[in-house]
C-alpha cells in the first residue's frame, strides 16, 4: 500500500469528525470515499495532508511515517491534495499558479512540465497571463488539477472536484481523474457524485459520522442499498 | 470572496491610478506657479520628508498586505536605529571607526533594528500560531506587537535617557538648482528609498518568494498546500520590514540630526496615514501616500504653522477615506489577498 491510515482520529473542538480510520491506498488505485454532508470525509483528507493536526492513529507514506509532517513536507514527499471549492490564488495570474504549482520543485524538466499542462488544457492557455479569478469553474477546476499535477505527485487526493460543475464538465472531470491515474498517479477521491465516483473507483469506503459504515469494492457497493441509507444521514442504520 | 488586488491583478485599474498622480502633481505645480521659489522649496523639501514616510508605509502595508497584521513595532525599530546609533557613538564605543563612526553607528543601527523584528516575529507571530492556530486571525499578534512598542521604547528610555540628543554628520553638501537648495543627503535617502522600494515590487512580482508571498496574502493554507513552508518564509517579511524601518530612520538621523526614543512615534503615525491615503496594502500606493504626506507636512508648515500640521493630514485622509474608502491606489476590496 502506498498510503497506509491506522486507526487515524481527528477533532475539532467537541466534534469528533474521523474516529479510528483505517484503511489503505495502493500505488495503482482510485478509491473513493463517499458520505452524506458531515461525515468527516474533508477532515479526513485534510488531516491526511497535514492541514489538521490529527488527535490519534498513525499516517504511513510510501513506508515513512509522515503523521507529524507539515503540509509541504507531504507535497515533497509525493502526497498532494485538490482542496474542497478549488482554492486558486486569484490575485495571481494563471501562470503564475503554474508557478506555484512547481514551487516544490528544482529540476530541470520544469518548463517542458508547465507547456504538457498548457497542451492538456488549451483554455487554460488562453488565459495565460490573465488573473485566475477570469476563469470560468471548470476552468478553474483544471487550474487546480494541473497545478497540483506539477508537484509531480505519487497520490492525488481530490475533495468534492466535481462540485457546481455541469453535467457535461462533471463527464470531463471523470475522464481527466482516470487519465491521470493511467498515468501512474495513485488516486483517493472524495466525492458526492457517488454513482460517477464508484463508476471509476476500485474500492470505496462509505463514512458516516466519522466511521466507515462500508468498504468494498466499488462494484459491489454501487448495488448495495445500505450505501442509499448512509445517504440519509441517520447514522443509525 | 471576490476580491481583485492591487498587485496581482491586470492593472485594470491603471488609468485611474495614472490619473490620481496626474491631479496631485497638477496640484503641486499650480502651487509652484502661483508661489514661485519658496514653494518650490518646500515641496522639495516636502519630497525628501515624503521619501522617510513612504519607507516606514511600505513596511507597514507588507505586513498588513501579507499577514493582514498591523505591526504596531515598526516605530520602534525606527527609533532602534536612531538611539542605538547615537548610543554606540556616544558611550565612545566606536573609536575604531574615526571618521566614519556616524556610518557604522547607523548600520549597526539598522543590524540591531532588524534582529529586534525577528525577535517580534518569534514571539508573537510564530508562537501564536502555533499555540492558536491561525494567528492572522486574532487581534493578538496585534495588542503583543504594541506591547513589543513599550517594552523597546522603555529599554531604550532605561539605558540611554529619554531625552532628544544630537547626531551630527561631518558633511553638510548641498546642491544648489535652479535656485533651489537640495540637501545631498536628502536627494540621496529619496533615491535610496525609491530604489529599495522599486527592488521589492520587482521581487514581490517576478520572483518565487514573491509569488510565495503574494500567495501567503491570499491564503496561507494554499500557500501551504503547494509547498510553501510559511512559517520559514514570514520571517523574511519581518527582516524587509527592519531593513525598511532601519533604512528609513537612518536616512531620517542624516538628514534632521535629531534622535530620541520618541522618534518613531511621529514618523510612525504619518506613515500609517500615508498608508491609508494610498490604500491598504498597495506598495506604490505607501509610495504615493508617503510623497503626499510629507508635501501636506511641509506646505502646511509654511502655510498655517507647525500646529496645523496633523489636523490638516488627519482631516486629508478622512476625506480622501469618504471619497474613495480604499484608498488611491488601494484594491476594491479590504480583507484578505490585499498584495
Ligand atoms: N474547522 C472546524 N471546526 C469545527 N468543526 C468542524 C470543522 N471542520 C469540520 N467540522 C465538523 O466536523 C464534522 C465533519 O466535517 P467535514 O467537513 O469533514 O465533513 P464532510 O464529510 O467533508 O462534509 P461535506 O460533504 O459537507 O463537505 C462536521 O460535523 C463539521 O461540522
Ligand atoms: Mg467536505
Amino acid at each position: 500500500m502506498l498510503l497506509e491510515v491506522e486507526n487515524l482520529d481527528v477533532r475539532h473542538g467537541r466534534t469528533h469528525a474521523v474516529k479510528a480510520l483505517s484503511f489503505g491506498v495502493g500505488a495503482d488505485e482510485i478509491v473513493t470515499v463517499l458520505g452524506s454532508n458531515g461525515a468527516g470525509k474533508t477532515s479526513l483528507l485534510r488531516a491526511l495532508q497535514g492541514l489538521t493536526p490529527t488527535s490519534g492513529g498513525r499516517v504511513v507514506f510510501a513506508g515513512e511515517d509522515i503523521t507529524k509532517l507539515s503540509p509541504p513536507q507531504r507535497l515533497r514527499r509525493g502526497l498532494a491534495l485538490v482542496p474542497e471549492g478549488r482554492q486558486i490564488a486569484i490575485s495571481l495570474t494563471v501562470h503564475e499558479n503554474l508557478l506555484m504549482g512547481v514551487y516544490c520543485r528544482d529540476d530541470g524538466d520544469i518548463a517542458r512540465d508547465i507547456k504538457r499542462i498548457y497542451d492538456r488544457f488549451p483554455n487554460l492557455g488562453a488565459r495565460r497571463d490573465m488573473s485566475a479569478s477570469v476563469l470560468s469553474g471548470g476552468e478553474q477546476q483544471m487550474l487546480a488539477i494541473g497545478r497540483a499535477l506539477l508537484a509531480r505527485p505519487r497520490l492525488m487526493m481530490l475533495d468534492e472536484p466535481s462540485l457546481g460543475l455541469s453535467p457535461l464538465l462533471v463527464e470531463r472531470l471523470f475522464d481527466l481523474i482516470v487519465e491521470i491515474h493511467r498515468d501512474g498517479l495513485a488516486i483517493l477521491l472524495v466525492e458526492q457524485n457517488t454513482q460517477m465516483a464508484l463508476e471509476i473507483a476500485g474500492r470505496g469506503i462509505v463514512m458516516e459520522l466519522g466511521r466507515a459504515a462500508l468498504e468494498g469494492a466499488a462494484a459491489d457497493l454501487r448495488d448495495d442499498e445500505r450505501l442509499a441509507a448512509a445517504y440519509l444521514g441517520d447514522g443509525h442504520s | 470572496m471576490t476580491n481583485a488586488t492591487a498587485i496581482g491583478a491586470p492593472m485594470k485599474s491603471i488609468t485611474t491610478k495614472a490619473l490620481v498622480v496626474v491631479v496631485i502633481a497638477a496640484v503641486f505645480a499650480l502651487a509652484i506657479a502661483l508661489g514661485g521659489r519658496v514653494i518650490a522649496q518646500q515641496i522639495v523639501s516636502g519630497l525628501m520628508l515624503g521619501a522617510i514616510y513612504l519607507t516606514v508605509a511600505v513596511a507597514f502595508t507588507l505586513t498588513i498586505g501579507v499577514l493582514n497584521f498591523l505591526n504596531f513595532t515598526i516605530p520602534s525599530l525606527f527609533m532602534l536605529t536612531g538611539m542605538i546609533a547615537w548610543g554606540l557613538r556616544e558611550k565612545g564605543l566606536l573609536g575604531f571607526a574615526g571618521g566614519w563612526a556616524w556610518l557604522v553607528a547607523l548600520i549597526a543601527g539598522v543590524v540591531v533594528a532588524t534582529a529586534a523584528s525577528l525577535v517580534v516575529e518569534r514571539f508573537t507571530f510564530r508562537y501564536l500560531k502555533t499555540r492558536h492556530g491561525d494567528a492572522t486571525e486574532h487581534a493578538i499578534p496585534l495588542v503583543s506587537s504594541l506591547g513589543f512598542l513599550l517594552i523597546f521604547e522603555h529599554l531604550v528610555i532605561l539605558t540611554l535617557g529619554s531625552e532628544s540628543q544630537r547626531f551630527s554628520v561631518p558633511f553638510k553638501a548641498d546642491i544648489h538648482l535652479f535656485g533651489l537648495v537640495i540637501g545631498a543627503p536628502q536627494l540621496v535617502s529619496l533615491g535610496c528609498a525609491l530604489l529599495v522600494v522599486a527592488a521589492l515590487t520587482f521581487v514581490l512580482k517576478h520572483t518565487r518568494m514573491g509569488r510565495a508571498l503574494r500567495t501567503i496574502a491570499e491564503n496561507p493554507e494554499i500557500a501551504s498546500l503547494l509547498g510553501v513552508e510559511v512559517t520559514r518564509v514570514v520571517p523574511v517579511l519581518f527582516l524587509l520590514t527592519g531593513l525598511l524601518c532601519g533604512l528609513a530612520a537612518a536616512l531620517f538621523t542624516v538628514n534632521y540630526g535629531d534622535v530620541s526614543p520618541f522618534m518613531g512615534d511621529h514618523v510612525g503615525s504619518k506613515a500609517i496615514a500615508a498608508m491609508v491615503l494610498g490604500g491598504i496594502g498597495s506598495i506604490w500606493g505607501a509610495i504615493l501616500g508617503g510623497l503626499v504626506v510629507g508635501l501636506t507636512e511641509t506646505l502646511s508648515i509654511h502655510f498655517f504653522g507647525g500646529d496645523s500640521v496633523e489636523m490638516i493630514i488627519w482631516g486629508l485622509l478622512l476625506i480622501v477615506i469618504i471619497v474613495r474608502p480604499r484608498g488611491l491606489f488601494g484594491a476594491v476590496a479590504v480583507g484578505k489577498g490585499k498584495l
